[in-house]
């Protein structure tokens, strides 16, 4: 009997222990006490994860009943994967980010709109485009990234190029056969380092700039439209060659730390097609070296010289499913970090970005390659960032297709062929 | 009935609740969601057999099952060659023969994931190197063609999971009387006769079990996939389970992925069954 007894008391306790496991569990329960509120944030930019950390530490000193729960899965599909699940599982986080006008439309039910905040009223213009849909706006922009050719300026300086005099492809085209042909005296491998290996490089990166002209630079232009007309695959095919032809070889098996890491930041290659994200990796490798030696380029366009791919990389939206309460905090947060004086201080000492905002103080960036990219900014020379309104997956699909050309596995023509096919299938 | 009686069902409880929970109710609501519009939220539709359908045409999906079983061919053929080898040179009277067997083991205790990226150096930057060195010009560029991911994805496997089966094979091995090797041995037979004759068929059974785990893992395999080639280059070295995982993560096709899984499901149980259903019949009684 006394045996029974336990049994059933086992198979309760398993039985509680398994409802635990499935309850909602979505970190917003509160612990006891009433007034703590848990924010639990979870985003897809692991670069900045400790820097955010550390700001989060210090909202959280000056509003102590508000705790901060962070977690950063890294790279775009990964992070999106994670996502979905948490929402499927029903362990949904208070604030998530999403790249812009695909993802929002998957998760629109689940959006607060945020159109009435401080730190949505200061975002500087053409920010919110991606993340606004019939006027009402559903997210706040991070940052701002831009990427080109990023250069390292000692290579440059003795080989005797001047950089500003690079606009045209031509002028780019010169600069590079200069290099190549001093590789040995400027101990370069390879002028380039292309990282054919991850398909985003060309399929998002390179082939946004030749696109972003056909819909007038607008995320949002791309993304309502059926088709693709490709009218810059020509020099498109060109700047993809160039990379490919004086790059450090094999192309097919390099990928993103490789290029920067093991190539660029060692030195071995004079330039790489990247963003400003890679501020903080070259930093960890020599400080100094990052501070001092790294300029970017623009990629060229013709008609468009000296122009750089800027844009919103991601934007923090608010799940409009979690309590009131806890809305109602992150929001507080939203504005604390980007439109009021000690956060713009705090987030400019810790983060190493292009501010998308008003009032941030373009000397205090931290990161060179940001201060450079915010100036081409400030001048307004860029090109938008349009693969954000790329059908769902093209991006990788199209850099798929680059990868079969690059291997010699399939002409030009043919891969242009199937981006466009492919934009209006998914369409 | 002696084992229906409360207590045997409250001690089956728990194991039944959680596989219940994380094996046939995710099955099911999978073959159900096959049949839907699902997106990973909400579905709206029933689409009836148009995923299934849709299937037969998807180029991208048939590449990579037939990569699969390419793959999945020349592993099990590999690993159990390998694996029975190296259990025969462990179960030899040497000195080292278990220092040898930890060491054969090791690489099955690393993650698949750790394995990867350890072996994409070696594929990249060893073999390049080593290449350089010594002239030999296949050993460039590994990894970027469909070719050699096929056989780097093949090596790394094989390198892990010999060691494993290796462990079945032993304890077979080690079951086989003394007497009647050793009566073959009177009889006149020679070392490979011995082996063809006596050791052969008694290591049987041993064959079911690896030819099952062998051929089941070869076919799901991901992480090793993901790490060494991540499908790469152009979704040459593409899996079925980086397919599916690829179609509804990425794509953000769910349902259609689903309806993927549902078919690789059955695809590996019939194949899987019918190898066991095979195999039994031809071991023999001892």
């Amino acid at each position: 009997m006394k045996k029974t007894k336990w049994t059933l008391m086992t198979g309760a306790a398993s039985l509680g222990l398994l409802a635990a496991c499935g309850g909602e569990g979505s970190g917003n329960s509160g612990s006891g006490d009433g007034d703590q509120i848990t924010l639990d944030i979870f985003q897809g930019k692991v670069e900045f994860r400790d820097q955010f950390l550390e700001m989060a530490a210090q909202y959280e000193e000056e509003n102590p009943n508000v705790q901060i729960e962070f977690g950063a899965v890294g790279g775009g599909s990964d992070y999106f994967t994670s996502l979905r699940s948490r929402f499927s599982s029903g362990d949904e986080p208070d604030v998530f980010s999403l790249a812009g006008p695909s993802e929002l439309a998957d998760y629109q039910d689940y959006a607060e709109d945020v159109t009435d905040l401080e730190a949505t009223d200061t975002a500087l213009a053409g920010t919110l485009d991606g993340i606004t849909v019939d006027d009402r706006v559903y997210g706040i922009p991070f940052n701002q990234e831009g990427y080109g050719l990023i250069y390292n300026k000692q290579v440059f300086e003795e080989a005797g190029i001047n950089p500003d005099d690079i606009l045209s492809y031509e002028d780019l085209e010169e600069a590079v056969q200069t290099l190549d042909s001093q590789k040995e005296e400027l101990g370069i491998e390879g002028v380039f380092a292309l990282p054919g290996s991850e398909a985003w490089v060309m399929g998002n990166h390179l082939a946004n700039v030749y696109l972003a002209p056909e819909f007038n630079n607008d995320v949002m232009e791309a993304y309502e439209s059926d088709t693709v007309a490709f009218e810059r695959s020509d020099e498109m095919q060109r700047m993809l060659d160039l990379q490919n032809e004086y790059s450090i070889q094999p192309v097919l098996n390099m990928d993103y730390s490789q290029q920067v890491e093991q190539y660029f930041s060692l030195g071995d290659a004079a330039m790489i097609q990247q963003g400003d994200w890679i501020y903080p990796t070259l930093q960890q490798m020599d400080p100094e070296f990052a501070e001092e030696n790294v300029g970017v380029l623009p990629i060229p366009l013709e008609g468009e010289e000296g122009k750089v791919p800027v844009g919103v990389p991601n934007y923090w939206v608010i799940n409009s499913n979690a309590d009131e309460e806890v809305v109602e905090a992150a929001k507080d947060f939203f504005d604390w970090m980007y439109a009021s004086e000690e956060g713009i201080e705090v987030v400019q000492e810790q983060l190493n970005f292009i501010p998308a905002h008003e009032n941030f103080d373009p000397d205090n960036i931290n990161s060179s390659l940001s201060r450079d990219i915010y100036e081409y900014s400030l001048e307004e020379n860029t090109i938008g960032w349009i693969f954000l309104g790329y059908p769902t997956a093209w991006g990788d699909d199209f850099g798929a297709h680059t990868q079969e050309y690059l291997a010699g596995e399939r002409d030009w023509e043919d891969v242009i062929e199937a981006g466009r096919q492919e934009w209006e299938s998914s369409r | 009935m002696r084992n229906k009686d409360l207590t045997f069902w409250l001690f089956l409880t728990p194991v039944i609740i959680a596989l219940g929970a994380v094996v046939v109710i995710p099955l099911l609501a999978g073959f159900f969601y096959s049949f839907t519009d699902w997106n990973g939220l909400t579905f709206n539709n029933f689409l009836g057999l148009d995923h299934y359908m849709r299937l037969l045409d998807d180029g991208r999906f048939l590449s990579s099952l037939w990569f699969t079983i390419q793959f999945s061919v020349v592993t099990v053929l590999l690993l159990n060659v390998f694996g029975l080898g190296l259990a025969l040179l462990v179960t030899q009277k040497l000195k080292s023969s278990n220092l040898l067997r930890t060491i054969f083991f090791m690489p099955n205790l690393i993650g698949g994931l750790i394995l990867g990226f350890i072996w994409q150096f070696i594929f990249i930057s060893v073999f390049s190197d080593l290449g350089d060195l010594f002239g030999i010009a296949g050993l460039d560029g590994w990894l970027t063609t469909g070719t050699t991911g096929f056989w780097g994805l093949v090596i790394l496997t094989t390198w892990q999971l010999a060691g494993y089966i290796m462990i079945i094979y032993i304890a077979y091995l080690q079951s086989i009387p003394e007497e009647l090797l050793e009566a073959a041995k009177v009889d006149g037979a020679n070392p490979f006769q011995r082996f063809r004759n006596v050791t052969f068929p008694l290591v049987a059974p041993a064959f079911t079990i690896s030819m099952f785990l062998t051929l089941s893992t070869s076919f799901k395999i991901y992480d090793q996939n993901l790490a060494l080639t991540d499908g790469g280059p152009f979704n040459s070295t593409e899996m079925v389970a980086m397919n599916i995982v690829y179609t509804a993560f990425s794509s953000n096709e769910m349902a259609y992925g689903q309806a993927k899984a549902v078919i690789f499901f059955i695809f590996v149980a019939v194949i899987a069954v019918s190898q066991v259903y095979y195999n039994k019949k031809k071991e023999v009684e001892m």
